[in-house]
């Protein structure tokens, strides 16, 4: 097992090796900072843009090849991804953006797995009853309800019960007060910055895990070895759990691991509208700033998240199918 | 019985007159089902009575709602099916029970072990936890060793080898003849009265039915369970059960013990059934009787006899209300168990004539016929021919780590007229056999000559193009072979049109070919799902026959069929042999069709042919130790018979072809080798016996007619 995901992991290194080179290359020959720079005032002489890039290592003379042995150099000898038109390091940034997304998105992952296989269970085992159809229907309403309306909805809600109870419960932007106290009042903070965001991409986002579930468990229920376990005298419920509920969770088992990294990297309209800024907005954000380094590095970050997700969901598959585990 | 009672009386008269000692009593059972077509009324009014260690057969083509039956009994029809009437479980009613309640008799007093072995198992748990799942939702104070140990025993009990190792492996680790085996070890887990086995050895191959029939009944002697067997096979039941029932379109049209069923039956349906079955072990070559039709729409109510609108006997008065099941009356030595649905049961005394009765056409004769074989044409004829298939590992780089030998070095020749049938257990080559035929190229292992031309010379389309007109292929799933969105007409007119044939010609052609395969010409237009699965092969006969090949080659032909539709293929395939001049190449499974159809014979064992010869000569006087196995696997609709003679069983499946042994591919499981004594048994194991003819017939082994391993004997007494 150890041997195979270490090779999968090298087969993914130079898939990510590839797309962040790929993407370099795209970036350095599209995105053209020093037009940006035109806009300043006083305006730049182009020599001087062009010197202050070249002390920032985005030289607008040298051609591409030239640029990428050097930032691939920077990353190779002293993992220095470079920096932004504005004079940022790009490693600096990076880290707190990753947490930020990271911590924006963590809680409602867990959450909508967990209620979207749930629901999708109970409403596979109620087909076609009224439980079944309210579910299915939220889920299918969900799927065609854009992210973004969804959400401000929610802000909206949010407002209204704060208004209601004439005191700011909920906050419906931003990570937290900036000059807290620590301690409780901190925590108490973060629960009300948090729980808005959280609950509006759960109640949004498990409607996929629920559609699924449901459907693949629905194809099982009627398998010959559901039959079986229930001529060995289980019930037709308990036939249902211990025996068709495993094997229909194989392929939900890789959806999952599969979506994890969209939410990642795709987040960006969760984070512009709750302003959690993450890495979603800002490899957005980097494209329209016209800054190389940062949008590469969001695209090798978005390569490896996807690599961990591939690395889980072979790893899902051999945990609940053992006929994957010999080889 | 009288014949005016209400349902509510025969309830009622079933409860007080059943008899006492019965496991299971059923009465007047009525399953309807609500479809898109409206109420399907699919079993109407089963009644039967088991008695304990008894064995009942439920015999029907499909469709015929027995399955439904052992499904109703069980309790495991959807909600939503319409069940009336009565199941008795030792006096108490199961019927009406919550799926909670039956749960306690399910797997413990009633067990039941289904057709597909391959899909039956859930593929996620080991066989050991499943098989302890049996006995922990029964035994819940049982310790953990004890479920351990106790399914150790069922796996020695069925026949597992080394059953200890074989509880962590996973389903997909076994064949399908030893999932069949693990099937019936989770059934007999709690050691169950009533033992329920939905055909469940159709999907295995004839040596793997053997055996598992064989564990049936050691599973029955051990547990003493009464069984319910349900299957199409005649020949199965006819070893194994006492009592007979004859389903058809929902209702049992014939009771009775299986002496009363085989040798006296008074219902022309279960006369047209005996008569339409080939028999291996005899060398007759009359046609078989053929039952035309189909069976009656259930969704529609049924008026009069079920089975008049199929029935050569049919009058009137069998249009006018459905015949009771009755009592058949005065004959001497009559058991009075046998019954039959026909108010012309009298007339069909014992020695009644499926044959006469149900007008099977004469023995067509060819013009070939009375020329000696050698002076006849080759129509195909194989040299050497191999095919190997490299097995390779690795991600990126392959590396070679064997062959399989798929095909391993084939000789043989088809002259005109006649039909060779390939015959073996699954995996042993033949279809990789008619691949390597219809591919004809010329970098093939052996060279392929069909119609004069090699394969060697078939460098341009123009050769391939001559080959292809000089044989066509019939293919096992009639359904599957036809496109669906084709009419009859588009089927038929495309091999036509590929040859350039004018559009009138085609359309000439084309109701030539339908009325030669006995189809009407005017359904042309029709899409194939209108027609039944017997006409959808007519078709693809057809099909094969529009560009006037001379040689068919036929996969499988009829195994996808019931045994009535099959006879009228059959019969259409030996017409159309005698008529036509055709040659065939057959590839079959079922060994009683084999020996109807064909002249020749071949007998396939890991990629070789281990004998072959004249088809009467092979199966009356088989010398292989293999092809004395696979004929003796072979049930024979006969109880007398089939009850006295001895069978082979052989051990274990078909090994991969990747292990193929040095000497003897067959030494691993060869019932003669395991008797010799070790000097001898040397030259089999390192030598590798060639096809030498002996005899009237060719066949690879050192030790023909050799002495048979004792272990691998079988007579029920």
């Amino acid at each position: 097992m150890l041997k195979y995901l270490m090779k999968r992991s090298g087969i993914y290194l130079i898939m990510i090796f590839l797309t962040t080179s790929a993407g370099y290359f795209l970036a350095v020959s599209s995105l053209k900072p020093a037009v940006l720079e035109q806009e300043k005032i006083p305006r730049p002489t182009p020599e001087q843009v062009a010197a202050s890039f070249r002390g920032l290592g985005l030289d607008p003379d040298k051609n591409a090849w030239e640029r990428y042995v050097e930032w691939l150099g920077g990353i190779v000898t002293k993992w220095d991804w470079g920096r932004s038109p504005n004079g940022a390091y790009v490693n600096a940034e990076f880290a707190d953006r990753v947490l930020v997304s990271t911590r924006l998105f963590i809680a409602s992952i867990i959450l909508t797995l967990i209620i979207g296989v749930a629901l999708g269970v109970y409403s596979a085992a109620r087909q076609y009853k009224f439980q079944d159809r309210v579910i299915t229907s939220y889920s299918y309403l969900v799927h065609i309800l854009p992210a973004p309306i969804a959400y401000f909805l929610v802000q909206l809600g949010a407002i209204s019960i704060n208004e209601t109870v004439g005191q700011r419960i909920f906050f419906v932007t931003g990570i937290s007060t900036p000059g807290i106290d620590p301690g409780w009042p901190a925590f108490v903070d973060l629960v009300a910055h948090y729980a808005v965001p959280t609950f509006a991409m759960t109640i949004f986002g498990w409607a996929g895990y629920q559609i699924a579930q449901r459907q693949y468990l629905l194809d099982n229920v009627n398998a010959d070895f559901v039959r079986t376990a229930r001529a060995k005298g289980l019930t037709r419920n308990q036939a249902i759990t211990r025996h068709a509920l495993r094997v229909s969770f194989i392929p939900v088992a890789q959806s999952i691991a599969f979506t994890i990294p969209a939410i990642f990297t795709g987040g960006f309209f969760a984070e512009a509208i709750f302003a959690w800024p993450g890495i979603g907005l800002w490899s957005i954000q980097s494209i329209g700033l016209q800054d190389v380094n940062v949008a590469t590095a969001t695209l090798a970050y978005g390569s490896v998240i996807f690599a961990i997700g591939a690395i889980l969901a072979d790893f899902a598959t051999t945990l609940v199918d053992p006929r994957v585990r010999v080889q | 019985m009288s014949t005016n009672t209400t349902p509510a009386e025969r309830l009622r008269d079933a409860g007080l007159y059943a008899p006492g000692d019965a496991v299971l009593s059923v009465r007047d059972l009525n399953v309807r089902f609500n479809s898109e077509n409206g109420v399907v009324h699919a079993v109407r009014g089963v009644d039967f009575d088991l008695m304990p260690g008894k064995t009942l057969g439920i015999v029907g083509e499909s469709g015929s709602g027995k399955s439904v039956t052992s499904m109703a009994i069980m309790g495991l029809l959807p909600e939503t099916a319409d069940i009336t009437g009565s199941v008795r479980y030792k006096g108490k009613e199961l019927l009406g029970l919550s799926d909670k309640a039956m749960c306690k008799h399910r797997g413990s007093d009633i067990a039941m072990v289904f057709q597909d072995p391959l899909s039956s198992l859930t593929p996620v748990y080991t066989v050991g936890h499943q098989i302890i799942e049996a006995l922990t939702v029964h035994n819940p104070t049982m310790t953990k060793q004890a479920k351990e140990a106790r399914a150790v025993d069922l796996l020695r009990m069925v026949g597992i080898p080394s059953p200890k190792d074989r509880l962590k492996a996973f389903p997909h680790e076994f064949s399908g003849g030893m999932r069949q085996r693990v099937m019936i070890a989770i059934a007999i887990a709690n050691d169950p009265r009533v033992l329920i086995a939905d055909e469940p050895t159709t999907a295995l191959d004839v040596t793997i039915q053997a055996q598992v029939l064989e564990v049936l009944h050691t599973a029955q002697e051990e547990t003493g369970a009464a069984v319910v067997m349900i299957t199409h096979d005649l020949g199965v039941v006819a070893g194994m059960a006492d009592d007979i029932m004859v389903m058809y379109a929902g209702k049992p049209v014939e009771t009775g013990t299986v002496e009363d069923i085989y040798y006296n039956p008074r219902m022309p349906y279960t006369l047209g059934l005996l008569g339409a079955v080939p028999r291996v072990d005899s060398s007759d070559k009359q046609s078989l009787v053929p039952i035309e039709g189909t069976p009656p729409n259930l969704a529609q109510p049924v008026i009069g006899c079920s089975f008049a609108a199929r029935c050569p006997m049919v009058s009137d008065a069998c249009l006018h209300g459905e015949p009771e099941l009755l009592a058949v009356p005065g004959v001497q030595g009559q058991t009075l168990g046998h019954k039959a649905a026909c108010i012309k049961a009298d007339e069909l005394s014992g020695d009644a004539d499926a044959h006469k009765i149900f007008q099977a056409p004469p023995k067509p004769v060819s013009k070939f016929d009375g020329v000696a074989r050698l002076e006849r044409a080759k129509v195909l004829e194989l040299k050497d021919v191999k095919k190997h298939f490299p097995l390779l590992k690795g991600a990126l780089i392959k590396k070679r780590i064997g062959t399989v030998k798929a095909v391993d070095g084939l000789s043989f020749d088809i002259r005109e007229g006649e039909c060779v049938s390939i015959v073996g257990e699954s995996g042993c080559g033949k279809t990789t056999t008619l691949l390597e035929i219809m591919e004809f190229h010329p970098d093939q292992m052996g060279e392929v000559v069909i119609g004069g031309v090699s394969n060697k010379a078939a460098t341009d389309r123009k050769t391939t193009m001559a080959m292809r007109k000089e044989m066509q292929m019939v293919f096992q799933d009639p359904t599957g072979a036809l496109d669906p969105r084709f009419t009859v007409y588009e089927v038929l007119a495309e091999p036509l049109e590929n040859l350039g044939m004018p559009k009138a010609a085609i359309r000439k052609r084309i109701m030539e070919l339908m009325k030669l395969v006995g189809l009407q010409p005017d359904h042309v237009n029709r899409f194939p799902n209108q027609f039944s699965g017997g006409q959808r092969q007519r078709i693809g006969i057809a099909r094969a026959l529009a560009v006037n090949p001379k040689l068919v080659v036929l996969d499988e032909p009829v195994s996808a069929l019931d045994v009535s539709v099959q006879a009228g293929v059959i019969n259409l395939l030996d017409k159309l042999r005698a008529e036509l001049g055709l040659s065939y190449l057959m590839v079959a499974h079922d060994l009683s069709v084999v020996r109807h159809i064909s002249d020749r014979v071949a007998v396939m064992y890991l990629g070789k042919i281990v004998e072959t010869g004249d088809v009467d000569d092979v199966f009356d006087n088989p010398r292989h130790p293999y092809t004395r196995a696979l004929l003796s696997a072979i049930p024979v609709p006969d109880p007398n018979l089939e009850r006295t003679r001895e069978r082979i069983i052989l051990q274990g499946d078909l090994p991969s072809p990747l292990d193929a042994p040095k000497g003897c591919n067959f030494a691993t499981r060869c019932p003669v080798f395991a008797a010799l004594p070790a000097g001898k048994q040397e030259k089999c194991l390192t030598l590798e016996p060639p096809l030498a003819s002996e005899g009237a017939q060719d066949f690879a082994c050192f030790y023909p007619d050799g002495e048979l391993d004792a272990d691998m004997l079988v007579v029920h007494a």
